[in-house]
Order: structure tokens, then sequence, then C-alpha cells
């Protein structure tokens, strides 16, 4: 394709695709990164990066700063890294009001303080008005790994048991009755940072993999988990936690919640051995009182794609999403 | 996304005017057009379709339903002919 | 998933229907879901997974994207070069026409933007006074009388900064090819329910009358799919071919009279061209005259362009249920959702979109 469209942003298939085509000049060189949330470097530390463009910039449950924040700080997490250091890059619209930007910034340093980070480095860019929508933000973060068997998509096998940390959908669904002004009951963004909720579970043996749903929601986390691993995921939709107020939004506009984005939800794959300690724990902690179980890895067909027992006892396929589906959602 | 087909059912809050009314679906609220529809009230079930009611929701499915579904039941308990 | 939730006298009970229908079904039926929502409910709700081998479902052109005509995204395009605001629902962006789509226009920063609602439009032409905004209009008898009470509250509010280009269609000439085309040969009909919720049982009766083909009114919950696709079961075993309405709970036998009115008084028949299919008479429904400050076609001088569509491309017989879309040789490997060649692939309610999403070749759930 000669030129990026809003679908190659939008996290599902069309993401992908066009990651794999930017990485090429890199892999060819054999200098490619992992396809995990975040990278795990040689010395002991892991490290991420993540862009924001939140519109709008403040939304139910959080804004820009906390956001940045907690993306990549959950990013880290799941791959078993601590929360310790950010790198803050900020690209300003001329005419961006201060006082604005200082209540993002405090938002990010009230959420980095809570988790014990520090803000290591950092950057401005001011450009002229118009050339970027109020101001967007990017975050690396850096972290000391705190585990011995790297959690990754290749530890995946047969009768492995899939657990979603919270219910799904929160976030997208606040950034979709704010954009499309729905006024809403209870709906707040999930935007939460989760290393808290995930540490104690580093200590299990069983634990397999851990993934961030951001854009693109579950269904995308588990679409590539399936195709990278070419196992075959098996959910039942009975069991997926979804808010009642994200299934109105849901309804109301036509979305599927099964790829609603999340900030604060994850998916992790754990030995059948330890499921049920996996969830007890997480239920300790007052960002997963609604952890749950959704399905396992099978050994059946189809491989490399994820089916779903539908709550009318039917099964169906679950593909990755495509298309734009809520542009500058994170 | 918005698919056209799409109605979802609300619930009449309250009258606005001649062609609007507030509404809830489930933890949504938003203003609705009643144009389409005769003398809505609060509390009545709307079909909405593309921000208009387009009809009022019987709080009942037909008897003919009633009857198919029986048969249903009786049908699934014969054997394969 | 709607919040409503289901029924509950009703004792649903999806595993007896898949019972039950593996107990009526004869070794085959062919039934026609006419509305494209019918087709992605059927498929993302797991009912096709519960349907017995001789059950065949085949779509059909009640898709209101799929089935506009590529002239007239290309007559849409056109208006976004004079400067003017188009807005449209969301699903009609990806649809290509010959030059692009409302989505690559609007990639190219031509104002192009999505409503939820007719009145979208107009509040957009309230707030800008000094910019022209067309609505385009697409969508059957549910819709449309959505779009008359837009244009006689614009009328009434005076605006002068608003028009609407019409490409709504009319279902009931359609069907009335389909039932009469001797190629298809069809068990049965599954009719669209918000349709019908409009324009109630009469316009549909003649399938099962004149052409002696069962009907069944639905709506779109699984419930009322099974129920639907239970009783044209039903029917064909007994040798019976009437119209019947599982969706009671919303479709009046006489339909909703205040919406045709108001309907009526906006637009007239006129002939309409149906991508795939070609010209139908009368199936169109474009602005009556007392209405031509509000006709997009005239205050732009429009003339209808031709559409050109991909000779490869076989919508036409996949929206006339002719074929389903792993038939077609371009399916999954020219026209993917990612690079759409036919409306059917990019719509939302578009059945090769849906087939793409549920259906896979190796080991799939079909």
């Amino acid at each position: 394709m000669s030129t990026i469209t809003l679908g190659h942003g939008s996290g599902g298939r069309q993401s992908r695709e066009i990651v794999d085509i930017l990485l090429d000049s890199f892999r060819r060189r054999g200098i490619g990164p992992e396809m995990e949330d975040a990278a795990l470097l040689p010395g002991g530390f892991a490290m991420t990066t993540d862009g924001f463009t939140v519109s709008p910039r403040k939304f139910p449950g959080g804004d820009i700063g906390h956001l940045c924040v907690c993306g990549c700080v959950n990013d880290l997490a799941v791959r078993g890294a601590a929360p310790e250091f950010l790198g803050l890059g900020l690209i300003i619209e001329e005419g961006f009001p201060s006082g604005e930007l200082l209540e993002y910034m405090e938002s990010a340093a009230a959420t980095c303080s809570e988790l014990g980070m520090t803000l290591a480095a950092g950057d401005t860019k001011v450009v002229p008005s118009g050339a970027v929508d109020g101001v967007y933000f990017t975050g690396s973060a850096f972290g000391r790994i705190r585990r011995t068997l790297p959690l990754q998509m290749s530890n995946l096998r047969p009768e492995d048991v899939l657990i979603v940390t919270t219910s799904i959908g929160r976030h997208g669904a606040a950034i979709a009755a704010a954009r499309f002004n729905l006024s809403v009951e209870g709906l707040l963004s999930d935007c939460a940072p989760l290393w808290p909720s995930l540490e104690p579970l580093l200590l299990l043996d069983g634990l397999r993999c851990m993934r961030d749903c951001t854009r693109g929601g579950l269904g995308t986390v588990l679409c590539e988990w399936a195709e990278t691993t070419g196992l075959h995921l098996s959910i039942e939709e009975m069991r997926i936690p979804i808010d009642f107020s994200v299934r109105s939004v849901c309804d109301v506009l036509g979305f599927d919640p099964l790829y609603m984005a999340c900030e604060g939800c994850a998916v992790i794959a754990t030995a059948p051995s330890c499921a049920q300690e996996v969830i007890d724990t997480l239920r300790k902690s007052p960002l997963c009182g609604d952890a749950a179980i959704i399905g396992r890895i099978t050994e059946g067909e189809p491989g490399g794609m994820v089916s779903m027992r539908t709550l009318i006892g039917g099964e169906r396929l679950v593909d990755m999403p495509f298309g734009e589906l809520l542009p500058r959602i994170c | 996304m918005i698919v056209l087909c799409l109605a979802v059912p609300y619930i009449i809050e309250l009258i606005m005017d001649d062609n609007r009314a507030t509404a809830t679906s489930g933890a949504v609220r938003t203003e609705i057009r009643t144009d389409l529809i005769d003398s809505p009230s609060p509390g009545d079930t709307v079909l909405v379709h593309a921000g208009f009611a387009i009809e009022k929701l019987s709080p009942e499915d037909s008897e003919e339903l009633f009857a198919l579904w029986d048969e249903v039941r009786r049908l699934a308990g014969e054997n394969v002919v | 998933m709607k919040s409503e939730g289901l029924p509950e006298k009703m004792s649903f009970d999806p595993a007896g229907a898949a019972k039950a229908l593996q107990n009526i079904a004869p070794k085959s039926l062919s039934v026609m879901e006419v509305c494209g929502t019918h087709t992605v409910s059927i498929f993302r709700s797991g009912i096709r997974s519960l349907l017995p081998p001789g059950y065949r479902l085949v779509s059909g052109p009640g898709c209101p994207v799929c089935v506009t005509d590529q002239g007239e995204i290309d007559t849409a395009l056109s208006l976004l070069e004079t400067g003017a605001v188009l807005t449209a629902y969301g699903d009609m962006f990806r649809v290509p026409g010959a030059s692009g789509s409302l989505s690559s226009k609007r990639g190219e920063g031509l104002d192009a933007r999505v409503a939820t609602s007719a009145m979208d439009a107009l509040l957009l032409a309230e707030q800008k006074p000094d910019r022209e905004v067309v609505f385009l209009a697409v969508g059957f008898e549910t819709t449309a009388p959505a779009t008359a009470a837009m244009i006689l509250e614009a009328r009434r509010r005076k605006i002068r900064n608003l028009s609407v280009l019409s490409f709504h269609k009319r279902t009931p000439p359609a069907l009335e090819l389909l039932a009469s085309d001797q190629d298809l040969s069809l068990s049965g009909f599954l009719l669209p329910g918000h349709v019908s919720v409009i324009l109630g049982h009469e316009p549909f009766r003649f399938l099962a009358e004149e052409k002696g083909i069962p009907a069944v009114i639905a709506g779109f919950e699984p419930d009322q799919i099974l129920s639907g696709l239970i009783d044209l079961a039903l029917q064909q075993r007994k040798g019976i071919a009437k119209l019947h309405s599982v969706y009671g709970r919303a479709v009046r036998p006489e339909g909703n009279p205040k919406a045709r009115e108001i309907m009526d008084e906006v637009f007239e028949n006129r002939s309409a061209s149906w991508r795939g299919i070609g010209e139908i008479p009368s199936s169109g429904l474009a602005l009556r005259e007392e209405f031509a400050a509000f006709d997009a076609e005239k205050k732009f001088s429009l003339k209808p362009l031709p559409g050109k569509p991909h000779p490869g491309c076989r919508c036409g017989e996949i929206l006339t249920g002719r074929i389903t879309p792993p038939e077609c040789p371009l399916f999954r490997t020219h026209c993917t959702p990612v690079s759409p060649v036919g409306p059917c692939m990019v719509s939302g309610e578009g059945t090769c979109g849906a087939y793409f999403r549920f259906f896979k070749t190796t080991g799939g759930i079909a």
C-alpha cells in the first residue's frame, strides 16, 4: 500500500500487517524485536515504548497523562518486569494551554509516584498550530525483570487455562461514549497500572504468558496468540466478564465487546495446576475482583484460530478485527 | 459499527416535546426522536433505529410464538424419522 | 447480546431447538436470509453451528450498503470535491467507488463525517451555516422514515444549507424479482424484522400466497432467528406456504402507518439500480418535487454516474443467493476486508465480510 490509513493504527489485523512491513528493515539486518508487549534485554532489564494520541484527552476514569504511564507500566508488568524508570516525550501544539498540560503531568507524576517509578528522561517539542491535535505523549519504560523463566508466547501449550484479570472493554466503551455523546451511568475507563496485581503471580512456575489488552481488545490478543503459536484457543462467551454499562454502549453503537479497547486488563495463560491460585490471588487485588477463567488452549482444530462457545450453546470463530473501529482510542 | 438493520429497545424517561424524548437503553441515556410514533409516554419501551423510535414494543410475545415453542419442545423429544 | 435480555415466558431452549431442527428438517431446505444483519447474527450467535446439514442458508440483497450501486458511491464522492460536508452512516465509509471511498477521501483531507442519525446532518448544518451539508441517505424502509422526518424538521426550521442524497431503496420489488427467479429454488424466506416494523405484513404476503414460498418475519436476536428458521422448516414439513411472524412484539400486521405517512409525504418511488442486480423499477425512493430545496441531486445538478465494477466481482450473484462467498474466485485472494473489491466484503452486514470473519475453509465452523 502506498499510504498509511487509519485502519493501520486500529490495533487489528491491519496494524499487524503494517508493523511487519515497517520492521522489515530491522529484521533483514537481524536486529528486529520480539513481538511481545515489552522486550527482555540482556542484563536483566525489560523495555517498552508506546505512543498516546487519545481523544478526548480527559475521559471518564483518567486522562492522557495517567494513560501514558499505565500503558507503559502494563507492558512491562505482563513480561514480569517492575516499573522503575520512565522516559516521556511530548509533542505539543502551539497555543496549547499550559494549565491543561500541567494537569496531565500532575496525573502522570502521581501515577509514577504510587508505583515507585522515576522519571529518568524526557523531551518536549512544540509544533505550529495544526501540526498536531493538542498534545501527543510518548512513553518509554524500563524495569528489572523479576522472574527467572521468561513469560513468552512460546510457553503456551495445550491444556493451558486462559484468564482475564477484569471485565473487558471499559476503556473503549468510555471513549466511544465520549465520542458519540452518550451519557452512560457507571462507565469509567479501566485505565490502571497492573503491576501491583500481577507481581504476586510471578512466583508461580505454571505461569506461561501474559498480555496487556489494549487496542483491539481481548479478541485481538487471543487471535495473536493463536496465530503466532498455531494452537487452538477455545473460550466461552458466558464466562467473559463484561459490565452492564459496556454491554449497553456496544448494543447501542453496534460494537462487539470482544474488540473494545482495555487499558487495565491483562490476559493470562497458566498451567491448569495453578489456574485457581492465579484467580484467587488476582481477586484479592482491588482492580481484579472480577478476574475470570474464560477458556483454555486445546489440541483441537482449527489450529491457529480462536473458537468461542456462544451464549446459546453454538460455536463460532473469533477473528481479528479490521478497519478503524475507533481512531485515537489510546 | 452502526449497522443499518440495528434497532435497539429503549425505555422512555421524559417527553421533551412533540418530537423528542430522553430514553435509556441499559446504562445509556440519550435523546431520541419520536416523530415516527404516536403518543409516546414515560415508561414506554420503544424500538430505536438511527436515533428515531420506530415502534412501541409490546411487553409480551404473541400466542403464535408460544405455540411454536410448544411444538419445538414436542419435536425435540421425537425420534428421528 | 441485548441488555433487554431474553424473554422469560418463552423458555427459550436453543439445544432443544437444534434437536427439533434435526428432527424436522428434511434432506434439503434452502432458505434465503434476506437481511445482511440476519446473516451476521446467525454466524455470530453460533446458530450456524446448530443447524442440521440439510438446512442451507443463502444470502439475499437485504444489505442496503451492499446494494448501493458503484455509480451512486462515485456521485457521493464527487459531492465531496465541491467542498460540501458529507455525512453518512459509518458502514458506507469503506465501500469502494471508482476513485476511492469516503474513507480514502477523508484521508486526503476532504470533509466526510460519520453520522449515527439523520439528525446529525441537521445539527451540523445549523452549527455551520456557511457550509453546505449533505446527508447520504442509505437504507431500506426501516431507515427512510427517519430521513423523511429529518427533512420535515429541517423545513420547519428553515434550514437552507442542508440537502439529502437519497439512495434509499424498497424491499418488496427486490423480493418480487427473487421470488420469480426460476433458477433459485427457495424453500423459504427469513424476512427482515425491522423493515416489517414499518411495512407490516401486507407487502410480503405475495411470497406465500402467490409464489407459494413460506416466509417468516423475524427479529435479530438468536431466539427470534431460531424461531423463524424452525417455523420455515415446519411449514415445509407440513407442505404449506404462509406468511408468519415471530416478531409480534414489534411488528403489527398493519405496520407503522404514521412512519409510512411521513415517508410517503417526502418520498416517491422511482427506478433504482441495485448493485449486481441491475435496474429494478419502482424500487428506489426520491424526494418529491416540493422538497427540491433539500434534494442534493437538484441542488448540485448531479447526473447519475455509471457504475464500473471490477469485472471479477460477483457481489450480484452473492446478493441474489446464487453463490456463497467461498465460491467467488476473488474471495480472500483479491477481495478482503482490508482491500475490498465489492461492498459485500466491506459492509458490516455484508455476506462476504461475514463469511470472511466467521468461516474458515480448513476445519472452520460454517
